[in-house]
C-alpha cells in the first residue's frame, strides 16, 4: 500500500486526473482505511473546487475607452516618428 | 455566410498596419487579459493598468510577433509578467519561493470539505478566498490563477509562463495546500464562532 507521503505528494496529480489507473487505486484503498489523508483529500479537493466557483467583477467600459485613446495617443507618436522600440514574441 | 477571423488572420492583418484587425484582437482578448490582471493583484485600478501595458506592449511587438505560440499564449504572457513586476515591487518583505515551503504548522483540518460548494460560498468565504490568493508568494499566484482560477493546462500554463510541466505540477501543488490551510484556517474560526454563537 503507499505510504502517507506517497499520497500527500500524489494529491494534485490525483486531482488534474494525471495519475495511472493503478496508482488512483491505490490512493482510494490508503484513503478508505486512513482519515488524515482522507481529511488532506477531501479538504484540498473541495479547495479546489471553490475557486472553480470564483466570481469577480466585469471589466467596466470605462477600462475599454482609455484602452483606446491609450492606443490611439500611441498610433499618433509612431505616425511622427516618436515612438521608442517595441517587445519582440 | 461571414466566417470569424482566426485569431492568426487578425494578427497578419495587424502586422500589415491593418488597424481594424488590431481592433478586433483587443475585442477578443481585453476582457480576459483585465480579468486575469485582477485575479493576480485584486485591484482594479492595478489590472487597469496592466490592461493598458499589455496592449501597448502587443501594439509596439505585434511586427516582430513570429507566432511561435498563439496570439493567446502570447497576450497572456505579456499580462502575467507584467501583473508579476507589479506584484514583485508591492510585495514586502520578498518571500523566496523556496523558502516559502508548506512549513506552516501542520492544521486542525476543520470537517468543512463535505460541505456543498454552493452552501460554502457565502460572501465572507468569498473574502477569505480572497486572502489565501494574496498570501500566496507572486510565483505561486501566477500558476495558481492560471490552472485553478483560469482552468487553463498544465501544459498552456508552462507555456505561458515559460516553465517546465514539472516545475509548473509542483509550484501548483504548493500553492494549493497554502491555500488550502488558509481556507481550513478560515473554516475551523468560522465554525468556533457558530459553535459560540449558539450557546450564547
Amino acid at each position: 500500500m503507499m505510504t502517507c507521503k506517497e499520497v500527500l505528494d500524489s494529491l494534485s496529480e490525483y486531482l488534474d486526473e494525471d495519475l495511472k489507473q493503478e496508482v488512483v487505486e491505490e490512493m482510494h484503498k490508503h484513503i478508505g482505511v486512513c482519515s488524515d489523508c482522507r481529511a488532506e483529500f477531501d479538504t484540498l479537493t473541495m479547495t479546489v473546487k471553490l475557486y472553480r466557483h470564483y466570481e469577480q467583477p466585469e471589466m467596466p467600459a470605462s477600462c475599454h475607452d482609455r484602452l483606446v485613446k491609450t492606443l490611439e495617443l500611441e498610433k499618433m507618436r509612431s505616425k511622427s516618428g516618436q515612438s521608442s522600440s517595441g517587445s519582440g514574441a | 455566410m461571414i466566417t470569424a477571423e482566426s485569431d492568426e488572420e487578425l494578427v497578419k492583418k495587424a502586422q500589415a498596419d491593418d488597424e481594424r484587425a488590431f481592433g478586433e484582437l483587443i475585442g477578443r482578448y481585453e476582457s480576459k487579459v483585465y480579468s486575469l490582471a485582477l485575479k493576480m493583484l485584486r485591484n482594479p485600478e492595478d489590472a487597469e493598468d496592466v490592461l493598458q501595458e499589455t496592449f501597448l506592449r502587443a501594439y509596439r511587438g505585434i511586427k516582430s510577433f513570429q507566432g511561435n505560440s498563439t496570439f493567446s499564449t502570447w497576450i497572456y504572457r505579456i499580462t502575467a509578467n507584467s501583473a508579476l513586476m507589479r506584484l514583485r515591487k508591492k510585495q514586502l518583505p520578498m518571500v523566496s519561493i523556496d523558502d516559502a515551503d508548506e512549513r506552516e504548522a501542520p492544521i486542525n483540518i476543520a470537517d468543512w470539505a463535505p460541505s456543498p460548494v454552493e452552501q460554502l460560498l457565502s460572501q465572507e468565504t468569498q473574502v477569505a478566498m480572497n486572502e489565501a490568493i494574496d498570501a500566496l508568494p507572486p510565483e505561486f499566484r501566477q500558476v495558481f490563477v492560471l490552472r485553478d482560477i483560469d482552468e487553463l493546462s498544465n501544459a498552456e500554463v508552462a507555456d505561458i509562463l515559460d516553465l517546465s510541466v514539472a516545475a509548473v505540477k509542483s509550484r501548483l501543488h504548493r500553492a494549493r495546500l497554502k491555500v488550502r490551510n488558509r481556507l481550513a484556517t478560515y473554516f475551523g474560526e468560522s465554525k468556533t464562532r457558530r459553535a459560540m454563537g449558539a450557546k450564547t
